[in-house]
């Protein structure tokens, strides 16, 4: 076992959620989270705020606006 | 990704145009076809992204109105300077840039922020602990359960109240996806810099959206004390 143990794996959920680590510091933390039940609650309420902010900032351009940057873009 | 994929057709189509037009004669009518493919490859390429960047101008401008003209500034100036565009390079991250460029310059100067140029030099203490560390493994079950259970709107009213700095890494990092690197130069801070204020965003947000939850009954950690002042 190669267990990063708690201490990095906090230390390091958000940069592991971003994809930012290293490719030998991601499999470490993935392995220390399949073993640790706290830094997986921990992982999940990372995971929770991400998908809930991706979803709750969801818009689509009113057609006004593609119409009037439209016709912008052929009196340029 | 059909995004890649497309903009490599592109790259593709544009190198034999040129490669056409360069053997012909170079006549009056060459140069409006060649304003007229350059407006039909940005058409193609960069509207694609404009559902995006009116999400992202609702979160810089926090008003549809403001939203909407600064999209069509941003897409007035990205053609302009459309010429400059590497084509193979990232088109959304340069989109981006010039949005927030745009946003920083006309926008964010009208608009009252008290936090304006002072915000990363706060502590973590004054924008409210790492207290989560202590929290035991089932109040951070509940708190990820909480959470999701929030609607959309309490979501958007939590990302409008933390300062923008914060907010737009959180938006780059979380909703677009872009990396670190990426967000430094949209942001032109360096990538420590973004770290912090994403780090510091996420937390403000995740307490607030706990707090939220809290108020509207659903259990949740119990109440951490901290500094709001």
């Amino acid at each position: 076992m190669t267990d990063c143990g708690c201490d990095k794996a906090k230390a390091e959920l958000e940069e592991y959620l971003h994809r930012e680590l290293s490719a030998q510091d991601f499999e470490d933390i993935t392995e220390h989270l399949a073993s640790c039940d706290d830094c997986s609650a921990e992982h999940l309420v990372g995971i929770t705020l991400t998908l809930k902010v991706q979803q709750a900032c969801k818009e689509t351009a009113p057609e006004e606006l593609r119409a009037a940057i439209i016709a912008r873009l052929e009196s340029v | 990704m059909t995004i890649t994929l497309d903009s490599r057709q592109n790259v593709i189509l544009g190198d034999l145009e040129l490669a056409l037009m360069d053997t012909d004669d170079v006549e009056p009518i060459a140069a409006v076809d060649a304003s007229e493919d350059k407006k039909r490859l940005f058409e193609e390429q960069a509207l694609p992204f404009m559902d995006q960047l009116y999400a992202a101008a609702m979160r810089m401008t926090r008003n549809p109105a403001d939203a909407a003209d600064l999209v069509q500034e941003t897409f007035v100036k990205a053609f302009q300077a459309f010429g400059q565009f590497q084509q193979g390079t990232n088109l959304k991250a340069w989109l981006y840039r010039i949005q927030t460029n745009t946003f920083i310059n006309n926008y964010r100067k009208n608009q009252r922020n008290p936090y304006q140029g002072t915000i990363d030099e706060l502590e973590d203490w004054q924008l409210g602990g790492a207290e989560s560390l202590t929290q035991s493994l089932s109040t951070r079950s509940a708190e990820a359960e909480a959470i999701d259970h929030l609607p959309d709107s309490t979501v958007k009213e939590a990302l409008q109240a933390i300062p923008e700095d914060f907010r737009l890494a959180v938006y780059f990092a979380d909703v677009e996806g872009f990396s670190y690197q990426e967000i430094a130069d949209i942001m032109k801070t360096p990538v420590g810099t973004v770290m912090s204020r994403l780090h510091r965003g996420r937390r403000m947000l995740r307490d607030m959206l706990s707090d939220y939850a809290r108020e509207r009954g659903i259990p949740v950690a119990p109440a951490t004390t901290r500094s709001t002042t």
